[in-house]
C-alpha cells in the first residue's frame, strides 16, 4: 500500500548502508549540483554510471529504484515532452499543424529527462539506504552551526523524523475514511458545485481530526518518555565517520569533478 | 539486563538518576551517589486529589489512592471514570488541583522531580499507533534512554534486554509501521521498561488489540510482575482484572471498590450498578451457590473449572474414551452451489483478494520464502504479512433476514471481506453476486452501495460536519433527496439509534460523549435506508455498559428486519445474537454454520487460536470428564439448568449419610 511511497527505506547491510547520513547527504547534494552543471553526454553518462554503481553496491534492484521514484516520474514525462515540441532544430520527423518534432527537440528531450531522473534516483538512493531517524539526525548535525542563529535545529529534526514517522498511517487512515465516506454515499468529484466540496470536507475533517488526536497523545508519549530537547541526548546508534566515509567522498568527488572538468576541455 | 529493579535496585538507581534530573542537559553526570538510599515501600500516594480540566467540573474531588511496591492492581471503571486521568497524574503529566499526588514519595508538582518519576514510572498509552516514535523498532525503545543520556554500551544493552523480555528481539530492525497491533504495544511496553522502570502502567493498553494480542499482553504483564515489577493496569476487561492482587473501581471520580479480585468481583449487583461486568466465574458460580450447592465463589474460570471437576470426580465421573472430540474437519464448509449463490442476497463465488497484482503476490511468497529466518515468530503474535492472498477462494451465500457474524484474528481477511460486499474492493478473483447480480457491473455495485450500509470500525472517526443533523443528512444530501425527505430520514435514523433528535441536532457532533457519537454515526449509515448493515467490530474500544447498549441496539435493529453482518472478536456476543457464524482463518473460510453447530466443536476452535462462549467451554471441559451433559449450545443459564440436578443430587446425598 504504501509501496511506492517516495523515500522509503529498504533494510540492508551494504556500503552505501553503512556510509554516515551526513556523508550522504552532503555527497548527494555535491551530486545535484554536478547533474544540473554537466554540459554533456558524456559528463551525464558519467553520473549515470555512479547512480549505478551506488545502486549495485546497495544491492537494489533496478525494479525498486525505479518504483520508489514512480510518483515523481511525470515530472521528468512532463519536462521531455515539454522540449520535444517547444524545442527544434536539425531534421524534422513530424509536422503536423502546429506540433512539430525535430531533432534537436528529441535530443533535447532525452537530455532533460536523464538529468531530471539521475536527479531523483541519486536523492532516492539516499533515502532509500538511511533510516528516517539518520536521516534527520545528519539533517540536524548539517544545521548544527544554524544554532547559534537560534534556529531551533534540534526541534527540526524532530518534526521531521515524526512527519516522516506518521506519513504511512496518515496515508492508511485517508484510505479508511476514503472508504467509508464512499460508502455512506459520497462521490469524490473535483466539481464544487456537485457537492465536491462537502465530499472534500468529509475525507479532510476526519483526516485532521485524526491528526490533533495522534498528536495529543504522541506529545504524552513522548513527555512520558522523558522527552526534554536535544540537550544531554545520546544516540544508540551515534553518527561516527571511518574511512569507509572517507574513500566514498574521494571516489564520488573525484568522479564529479571529473565531469565538471570535462565540460571545460571539450 | 533489564530485569525489572528490586526494591533494592530501585533505590540504588534512583540515587543516580537523581543527578541527571539535578542538571538535565549534562549527559557526564553518572556520580554514584551513596547507594544507602531508604528502600521505598510506598510507589504512589494520591492525597486529597483534585482535578478538573475546564475549571468548573471535577473529574476527582479528594481522591484517596495508596500503590505499595511490588503490587499487581487493577484500576476498573466505565468510560468517563477519570481512569486515564490518575494514570496521567501519577506520571506527572497532569498536575492535582487540589492535594497532592506523591509517586515514589516525590511530589509531581515538583518540577524538578519529574524526570525522576518518568524515568521510574513507565507508562503505556490505548492506542498502539500514537506512541511509537520513530519509524525502526530497536530506534523506538531507545528513544526514552536516550533521553535519559544514558551512553553506549548500557543504551545498547538496554535496548536489547527490553526487546528480549517483550519477545520481540528478531523484530528490531523491523519498521513500527508494519507491526500488529499486539506487537506494537510490545514495542511501546519495550520502550517503557528500557527506562528500568519500577513501576509500569498500562492506560486500556490492551483495549485495541484482538483477544490473543490482549492475552499475550496479560501474560507479559504477569512475567514482569513476578519478577519484582509494580504494575498498574488500567482496563475495562474483567479477565484481566480477575488476575490482578488488587482491584481498584472508579466511578464518576471516586473509587467505590478497592480489594482483591474475590471480593471485588463477586459483588455481581454492585458491578452492575456500576455498569461493569461481571467475570463469568463470578456470576456463575453464584448463581449455583444460590441454588443450593455449596461451592466457593470465585473469580477466575479455571479456579472454577477446577472445582467442578474435583467435585465431578467425587460424583464418579471418569472420562468417556468413546467422546471424539469433534475434529476441524467436521467443521470444512460445504461451499454452497451456484444456484444457491444466485438466489442469496448476497453470494461469494470462489472469491480471491489480494492487495498486490497477483503476479506480483506469487513472487512475494518466492521472496518471503527465501527470506524468512528459521524462527519467525510473527505466527504467534497476528497475521503473518506477507502472505499476499488477504482472502483465497471463498464461497457463500448469505440470506435475507440473517444476522450473520463473522469472526477470525486479526489479519484473518474480515475486514477485506466487508469491503468486498459493497463493491468497495474487487475481487482479484472469482465473482460477488447481489442478488444473483454480478457486481462486476457498475449499476448492480450503485446498486448494492446504496443498500448494504457499512459501518467501519471506530465509525465515529468520520464525523465531519458542523452539526449532527448535517452529518447524518450528508449520505441522502448526496442522493439529492428533497430537504423534507432528508430531514424525515435524519429524524427516523436517528430515533434508530436512539438518540433523542431535539437534544443533538444542532449540536457539533464532536461535542457528544464517545458513545453517542457512534451511534450518530450509525445514524448517518442508516439515513441512507440500508436493506443490509455490515459492522466491523461495533463494540471496539467500548465500556462494558456501551458495549451493551450497542449490541442491544444492533439486535432491534435486526428484529426490524434489517439484514445484520457484524464482524465480532467476543465468541459470547456472536453466540448471543447472531444466527449463523462464519469463522475465517489466514484468509480462507475455515468453518460456516450456526452457532449450535460451531460452538460444540471447541477443539477445531482451540485448534486455529479461537475460543467459545465461556459457559459452552466449561461445558465442554465438563464433558470431556465424562459428566452427562448433552451436546448443545450453552449460555450460563442453560448450563446451570443441567448441571444442577447433577450436583445437588449428590449434596442431598452427601446430608442423608
Amino acid at each position: 500500500m504504501s509501496d511506492a511511497l517516495f523515500g522509503r527505506y529498504i533494510p540492508g547491510t551494504s556500503i552505501i548502508h553503512a556510509l554516515d547520513p551526513r556523508i550522504k547527504l552532503v555527497l548527494s547534494l555535491v551530486f545535484m549540483v554536478t547533474v544540473f552543471a554537466a554540459g554533456g553526454w558524456i559528463g551525464l553518462g558519467l553520473c549515470a554510471l555512479l547512480v549505478i554503481v551506488g545502486y549495485r553496491l546497495a544491492s537494489i534492484s533496478a525494479r525498486e529504484a525505479l518504483r520508489a521514484v514512480a510518483p515523481l516520474l511525470f515530472i521528468v514525462v512532463l519536462s521531455a515532452l515539454l522540449n520535444v515540441f517547444f524545442v527544434q532544430g536539425g531534421e524534422v520527423y513530424v509536422e503536423f499543424g502546429i506540433i512539430c518534432i525535430s531533432e534537436e527537440g528529441l535530443k533535447n528531450a532525452l537530455y532533460v529527462a536523464l538529468r531530471l531522473l539521475l536527479l531523483l534516483m541519486g536523492m532516492s538512493l539516499v533515502t532509500l539506504t538511511t533510516t528516517t531517524l539518520d536521516l534527520t539526525e545528519a539533517f540536524e548535525k548539517l544545521l548544527g552551526p544554524l544554532k547559534v542563529l537560534h534556529v531551533p535545529v534540534h526541534e527540526l529534526g524532530m518534526i521531521m523524523g515524526i512527519a516522516l514517522r506518521y506519513l504511512p498511517v496518515l496515508s492508511e487512515e485517508l484510505r479508511s475514511t476514503y472508504r467509508a465516506q464512499l460508502s455512506r454515499g459520497a462521490t469524490f468529484t473535483a466539481n464544487p458545485f456537485r457537492g465536491g466540496l462537502t465530499s472534500l470536507t468529509s475525507l479532510m475533517v476526519p483526516l485532521f481530526t485524526g491528526s490533533f488526536r495522534h498528536a495529543d497523545t504522541l506529545a504524552e508519549a513522548m513527555e512520558a518518555r522523558c522527552y526534554h530537547g536535544g540537550n544531554g541526548v545520546t544516540r544508540l546508534t551515534p553518527l561516527t565517520l571511518s574511512a569507509r566515509d572517507a574513500w566514498a567522498s574521494v571516489v564520488v568527488c573525484l568522479v564529479l569533478a571529473l565531469v565538471i572538468a570535462l565540460q571545460f576541455l571539450i | 539486563m533489564t530485569t525489572p529493579s528490586t526494591s533494592q535496585g530501585f533505590a540504588e538507581k534512583a540515587s543516580c538518576s537523581t543527578s541527571a534530573t539535578d542538571s538535565l542537559s549534562a549527559t557526564t553526570t553518572k556520580e554514584e551517589v551513596s547507594p544507602s538510599a531508604p528502600v521505598l515501600n510506598t510507589f504512589i500516594r494520591c492525597e486529597d486529589v483534585g482535578f478538573t480540566y475546564d475549571g468548573n467540573h471535577y473529574v476527582f474531588s479528594d481522591l484517596n489512592l495508596t500503590v505499595k511496591a511490588g503490587e499487581f492492581l487493577c484500576l476498573l471503571g466505565g468510560n468517563g471514570s477519570g481512569k486515564s486521568t490518575l494514570a496521567r497524574l501519577v506520571n506527572g503529566l497532569l498536575l492535582p488541583d487540589a492535594g497532592m499526588v506523591y509517586t515514589f514519595e516525590r511530589s509531581t508538582s515538583d518540577r524538578d522531580q519529574l524526570f525522576f518519576i518518568r524515568s521510574n514510572a513507565g507508562l503505556v498509552f490505548q492506542n498502539p499507533d500514537d506512541q511509537l516514535v520513530a519509524s525502526i523498532v530497536e530506534n523506538d525503545v531507545a528513544f526514552g534512554p536516550e533521553n535519559l543520556g544514558i551512553p553506549n554500551p548500557e543504551l545498547r544493552n538496554r535496548v536489547d534486554g527490553a526487546l528480549k523480555t517483550v519477545g520481540l528481539s528478531d523484530f528490531a530492525l523491523r519498521e513500527t509501521n508494519a507491526l500488529s497491533g499486539g506487537q506494537k504495544q510490545r514495542v511501546a511496553i519495550a520502550g517503557a521498561l528500557a527506562l528500568d522502570p519500577a513501576l509500569l502502567i498500562l492506560d486500556e493498553a490492551s483495549a485495541m488489540l484482538d483477544p490473543r494480542g490482549r492475552q499475550g499482553l496479560m501474560e507479559l504483564c504477569k512475567e514482569l510482575h513476578g519478577q519484582g515489577m509494580t504494575i498498574v493496569m488500567i482496563t475495562h476487561f474483567m479477565e484481566e482484572a480477575a488476575q490482578a492482587d488488587r482491584v481498584v473501581v472508579l466511578h464518576q471520580g471516586t473509587i467505590v471498590q478497592d480489594g482483591t479480585p474475590q471480593t471485588v468481583l463477586s459483588q455481581e449487583s454492585v458491578l452492575e450498578s456500576l455498569g461493569l461486568d461481571v467475570p463469568f466465574a463470578a456470576s456463575f458460580s453464584q448463581r449455583l451457590r444460590a441454588a443450593g450447592v455449596s461451592l466457593e465463589s470465585c473469580v477466575e474460570t479455571n479456579k472454577l473449572t477446577e472445582q467442578l471437576l474435583a467435585r465431578g470426580v467425587a460424583l464418579g465421573f471418569t472420562p468417556d474414551g468413546t467422546l471424539t472430540p469433534g475434529s476441524a474437519t467436521d467443521l470444512a464448509p460445504m461451499p454452497p452451489t451456484q444456484a444457491a449463490i444466485e438466489q442469496s442476497l448476497l453470494g461469494f463465488e470462489n472469491v480471491s483478494f489480494s492487495y498486490s497484482s497477483p503476479q506480483s503476490s506469487k513472487r512475494k511468497t518466492k521472496r518471503a520464502s527465501r527470506n524468512t529466518s528459521p524462527a519467525e515468530p510473527s505466527a504467534a503474535w497476528g497475521g503473518d504479512a506477507s502472505n499476499p492472498w488477504a482472502l483465497r477462494s471463498i464461497s457463500l451465500a448469505i440470506q435475507e433476514g440473517e444476522f450473520l457474524g463473522i469472526a477470525g484474528h486479526t489479519g484473518s481477511g474480515k475486514s477485506t471481506l466487508i469491503s468486498l460486499l459493497n463493491g468497495l474492493a474487487k475481487p482479484t478473483e472469482g465473482t460477488v453476486y447481489f442478488r444473483g447480480q454480478s457486481l462486476q457491473d457498475k449499476a448492480v455495485a450503485l446498486e448494492a452501495r446504496k443498500a448494504i450500509g457499512v459501518v467501519f470500525q471506530y465509525p465515529e472517526r468520520q464525523l465531519f460536519a458542523a452539526t449532527v443533523y448535517d452529518d447524518v443528512a450528508f449520505g441522502p444530501r448526496q442522493q439529492k433527496l428533497s430537504p423534507e425527505e432528508v430531514e424525515a430520514r435524519v429524524r427516523r435514523a436517528l430515533e434508530l439509534v436512539e438518540v433523542p433528535f431535539d437534544d443533538v441536532y444542532a449540536k457539533s457532533p464532536f461535542a457528544l460523549s464517545g458513545g453517542q457519537q457512534r451511534r450518530v454515526a450509525m445514524a448517518g449509515i442508516l439515513a441512507m435506508r440500508p436493506e443490509v448493515l455490515v459492522l466491523d467490530e461495533p463494540t471496539a474500544g467500548l465500556d462494558p455498559a456501551g458495549r451493551e447498549e450497542i449490541l442491544g441496539l444492533i439486535q432491534r435493529l435486526h428484529g426490524q428486519g434489517l439484514t445484520c453482518i457484524m464482524v465480532s472478536h467476543s465468541m459470547d456476543d456472536l453466540a448471543r445474537y447472531c444466527t449463523s457464524l462464519l469463522i475465517l482463518n489466514e484468509g480462507t473460510l475455515f468453518a460456516e454454520g450456526s452457532p449450535q453447530e460451531l460452538f460444540t466443536h471447541p477443539d477445531a476452535l482451540h485448534s486455529i487460536g479461537l475460543g467459545v462462549p465461556q459457559a459452552q467451554d466449561l461445558a465442554w471441559t465438563l464433558r470431556k470428564a465424562g459428566w452427562p451433559i448433552p451436546l448443545a449450545l450453552y449460555d450460563e443459564q442453560r448450563l446451570a439448568t443441567v448441571l444442577l440436578p447433577l450436583l445437588t443430587a449428590t449434596e442431598g446425598g452427601d446430608h442423608h449419610e
